[in-house]
């Protein structure tokens, strides 16, 4: 078995010391050391985007990462939104509000990638917010709503919280 | 019908779903997300070759392999799914004297983690001597090259019918034109992949299963079948679901070898695919041909359909059920669609091949029968130099004909043919497409129309769900007042929690936050057939209607005797039981539920303690036909071959509405993946008949870029069962490829082009532009 190097991660803003072999995948430690299971596994080919975090704020598959490779990157997760129901991010309420989910597999990648979306571009067209998020599969929603959620926040006032 | 006990207040409304909160936060758990310690791992060794004989496998190094448990072939679980009862041939979970298809599991191996079990994966070494691979539909007929099965003829399901008196009005009308149409395999790629996990309750002994499915009493028949256990030693969990679109109706090999593990190892046991077995594991679905006639006259009316259905079933057929059975057996009943076509003649032929098998996706034979259906319509259109409008007008069943029996001897109940068209025609503004479409062709610009108006068969007495014709459920009003009701569906994503609530809370007369509702779970539902056939809705939420109006009578009766009045004069709502025009002789549900199960000497006579019942329902008609139409418009780029869809209208009718932005959501997620089918989904096998789109990079589905603005409008026909319910999980995607492809031909219609395969891919478009 390959040996195990220890390395320390931030994820939302909490540091966490895990010891990983080289190969493991940043979604997997994430996963499945950490327990963090809001992060989904779609494809392992870095194409379906259910995985992706914000790595510094820019969303990252981390099917794509190994997670040795991920020491000393500012990592936020689904769970960095909000974990509370009662208090929802604006986002959050805004993919509830308009039924931007079914399933809800895809639902952490649409969120985070939004996130970041928002974050560089507080008030993007139709056309940017679908380019955005071209690289998330929704298979349940046809992706109209999810944009429909993302618009609301855009054009509303409140400020989207990471 | 019975009508409602009171006027609906949550019923219909547009009610946020109580299932968003946990998915939104992560704190959902699908079933990778179950992790108990000591939990091992499966990976499996799958066949490389479509047709090979294994001469020898050599699995000492694997079993050598850190962390590896145990390495599993046929031997160590001798079962075969089918157990050659109904189609003559079974298959056995792990492959052992003969490999009939790429990725058909042939070793199990299961250690501490999946990188280890993958890494003995790669240790396995088997011989194999290949065969000629059976890959052609219509030659696997003819039974060439081969037998797929030495001991079974290839074509394994073979039916033929023909309204009476077909071949004379055939023959007898004016004009007559043929085509071949084709589909390509496509797939329901669920976001979460297939996935199983199964661990002994060291307590009791009994089997926990954590599985992925659509059907949970499904899954522990079929272990029960399969693996001898009895009913009441297994229990089934479900936990949230990523997604199943019929895909997730199966049990597969890969099930069977978890619990095995489990319970042979006496350890947990998980396995979760990857996106390449999902590809090449994953159910198939709609590999069919359909060698259509249609006899016409020069009015535009529309004598007869003759239809050869073909479908390729793949190796086995899928268990318990058989996609190419399914797909074509009532796509050969419902082919006539909306259209009011007296004759009709089929012939289907299932057969095998060295394929993945086929089984259910979305739509199962809806896609495939629009696409003949209202191809058939748009060709009798153009030969005739009519408006497809027109056409469809001449030959819809009109409103006076419900309830109509089709050619092939199927039973509509009351829909909005007709009417469903002509508002669509009216969304879209037909006659200033038109004109539009003119103007830009001179622009050397190819824009085109497609119609689509569909029909789709819900509430089913048997899909695959498998044939329970009833849903049941288990309902409580806890001695607080809440209330708890069980079911036994199976939601991948649907809403269920939601929408039984709103049913629920309208009859017993609580708030919807006051109801909680339970699936996914065989030790708490009821016996139920699960989610499948678009029976939720109608059947299910008709359980719900049902139980719901049973607890409400024990209520009133309670209420009536405790506040001294008639039952007649007895209100309930908002969690409150009051008499009629006297608002303060009221009780709270709270406490007439503390009588119930507390003060039960106030109980009146004939009524039990407690304040709990199962209800049942059974639809009284074999199904309910839910129906609409799409129009989609699209540009077609002559130089590159790329098709755009500029806009979608969809005109619905499932009848009553249990929660219209729920609806809504089927409806937006049928149509992208009605764009994936028309334009670009496909599987395909190389002449070896190696699968060679197995990644999502080969196997591409719609992204947000592709999908356009979809307008959506209700009409309502309520059906004649509980609650005017229809079933609505499907219908987008059966109506759907029909007019995006419809829409391509429309536009290239000045290149003669008619689309005849799905999906249409930008060669298509420059052979035709080109030709």
């Amino acid at each position: 078995m390959a040996t195990k190097t220890p390395i320390r991660l931030t994820i939302n803003h909490e540091s966490y010391d895990v010891e990983v072999e080289p190969r493991w995948l940043l979604s997997d430690v994430i996963r499945h050391q950490l327990g963090l299971i809001g992060t989904h596994v779609g494809c392992e080919q870095g194409v379906c985007g259910a995985c992706t975090i914000l790595v510094d704020g820019k969303p990252e598959r981390s099917c794509l990462v190994f997670a040795v490779q991920a020491e000393g990157a500012d990592i936020t997760t689904v769970e960095g939104l909000s974990t509370d129901p009662q208090h929802l991010t604006a986002l959050q309420e805004s993919f509830r509000d308009h039924h931007a989910l079914q399933c809800g597999y895809c639902t952490s990648g649409m969120l985070l990638t939004a996130t970041a979306l928002l974050k560089k571009e507080p008030h993007p067209t139709e056309d940017a917010i679908r380019e955005a998020l071209s690289g998330n599969v929704c298979r349940c929603t046809g992706y109209q709503f999810i944009v429909d959620a993302i618009l609301a926040v855009a054009n509303g006032s409140k400020e989207v919280q990471e | 019908m019975t009508e409602q006990a009171m006027r609906p207040q949550f019923m219909g409304a547009r009610v946020k779903r109580v299932e968003d909160p946990r998915l939104l936060t992560g704190q959902a758990r699908y079933v990778d997300d179950i992790e108990v310690p000591g939990m091992l791992e499966v990976a499996f060794v799958r066949s490389p070759h479509a047709a090979a004989k294994i001469l020898s496998m050599d699995l000492e190094a694997a079993r050598h392999a850190p962390g590896v448990r145990a390495v599993w072939t046929f031997e160590d679980c001798p079962v075969m799914l089918w157990q050659r009862d109904t189609y003559e041939v079974g298959q056995p979970v792990l492959a052992h004297d003969e490999v009939r298809y790429v990725g058909e599991p042939i070793v199990a191996i299961i250690a501490e983690n999946r990188y280890l079990a993958e890494d003995a994966a790669e240790l396995v070494t088997i011989r194999y001597e290949t065969k000629t691979p059976v890959l052609d539909m219509v030659d696997a007929i003819a039974e060439s090259p081969r037998r797929v099965h030495p001991e079974a003829q290839n074509v394994f399901f073979h039916k033929v019918y023909a309204s009476k008196g077909f071949d004379e009005a055939f023959n007898a009308a004016e004009h007559h034109l043929s085509e071949t149409f084709r589909t390509t395999r496509q797939t329901a790629v669920t976001l979460e992949p297939r996935c199983t996990a199964a661990m002994l309750d060291p307590a009791s002994g009994r089997m926990t299963i954590y599985a992925s499915t659509q059907s949970p009493h499904r899954v522990r028949s079929d272990m029960c079948e399969l693996l001898g256990w009895d009913e009441n030693q297994i229990r089934v969990i479900v936990p949230e679901v990523g997604g199943g679109f019929g895909m997730k109706a199966n049990t597969y090999p890969e099930d069977i070898i978890v619990v095995s593990a489990a319970q042979k190892l006496r350890k947990p046991v998980k396995w979760v695919s990857d996106r390449t077995e999902s590809l090449l594991s994953d159910v198939h679905a709609r590999d069919d041909i359909h060698e259509a006639e249609v006899a016409f006259n020069s009015d535009g009316k529309i004598v007869g359909f003759r239809d050869h259905l073909m479908a390729d079933g793949g190796a086995y057929p899928a268990y318990p059920f058989s996609g190419a059975v399914g797909e074509t057996s009532l796509a050969s009943r419902v082919l006539t669609g909306p259209y009011d076509i007296p004759y009709i003649a089929t012939t289907i032929d299932c057969t095998y091949s060295n394929k993945t098998p086929l089984g259910a996706y979305r739509g199962v034979w809806g896609p495939i029968a629009s696409f003949v259906q209202e191809g058939l319509i748009d060709r009798v259109a153009r030969a005739l130099g009519k408006d497809p409008a027109d056409i469809r007008r001449i030959n819809m069943i009109r409103p006076d004909q419900f309830p109509y029996r089709n050619s092939a001897g199927m039973v509509y109940d009351q829909g909005s043919y007709g009417e469903s068209m002509e508002e669509a025609l009216k969304l879209v503004d037909y006659k200033e497409f038109r004109r539009r479409q003119d103007t830009l062709r001179h622009e050397g610009r190819y824009v085109g129309i497609g119609i689509s108006v569909f029909v789709e068969p819900t509430a089913m007495a048997s899909s695959e769900a498998g044939s329970v014709g009833y849903e049941s459920v288990f309902i409580r009003i806890e001695p607080t007042g809440k209330v708890t009701a069980a079911f036994g569906l199976g939601p991948t994503g649907q809403g269920h929690e939601t929408t039984m609530a709103q049913l629920i809370a309208d009859q017993v007369g609580v708030n919807f936050e006051d109801v909680v509702i339970l699936h996914g779970d065989t030790d708490s539902a009821p016996f139920g057939g699960g989610t499948g056939g678009s029976r939720s809705g109608p059947i299910g939420g008709g359980a719900a209607l049902v139980a719901g109006r049973e607890m409400r009578a024990r209520l009133v009766k309670l209420a009536a005797h405790l506040l001294e009045a008639g039952e007649e004069d007895i209100e309930l709502g908002a969690g409150k039981a009051w008499v009629a025009g006297v608002p303060d002789r009221a009780m709270t549900i709270k406490e007439l539920a503390e009588v119930a199960y507390t003060h039960v000497k106030r109980i009146p006579e004939g009524l039990p303690i407690g304040l709990e019942l199962v209800a049942r329902y059974q639809p009284k008609r074999a199904v309910s036909f839910s129906n609409g139409t799409h129009i989609a418009e699209v540009e077609v780029d002559v130089l590159s071959g790329l098709i755009r869809v500029l806009n979608y209208v969809v005109v619905n009718d499932c009848g009553r509405l249990i929660n219209p932005m729920i609806v809504e959501g089927q409806i937006q997620g049928g149509v992208a993946q009605g764009i994936g089918s028309a334009f670009l989904e496909s599987l395909r096998y190389d002449e070896h008949g190696q699968l060679v789109t197995t990644s999502l990079m080969d196997y591409l589905l719609p992204e947000a870029t592709e999908v356009p603005r979809i307008t959506t409008r209700h009409l309502v026909t309520p059906s004649e069962g509980e609650g005017g319910i229809k079933g609505m999980g499907e219908g987008s995607l059966i109506g759907a490829p029909a007019a995006l492809v419809n829409a391509v031909s429309d536009a290239l219609a000045p290149f003669g082009a008619m689309v005849r395969q799905l999906p249409v891919l930008p060669n298509d478009v420059l052979d035709w532009v080109n030709a």
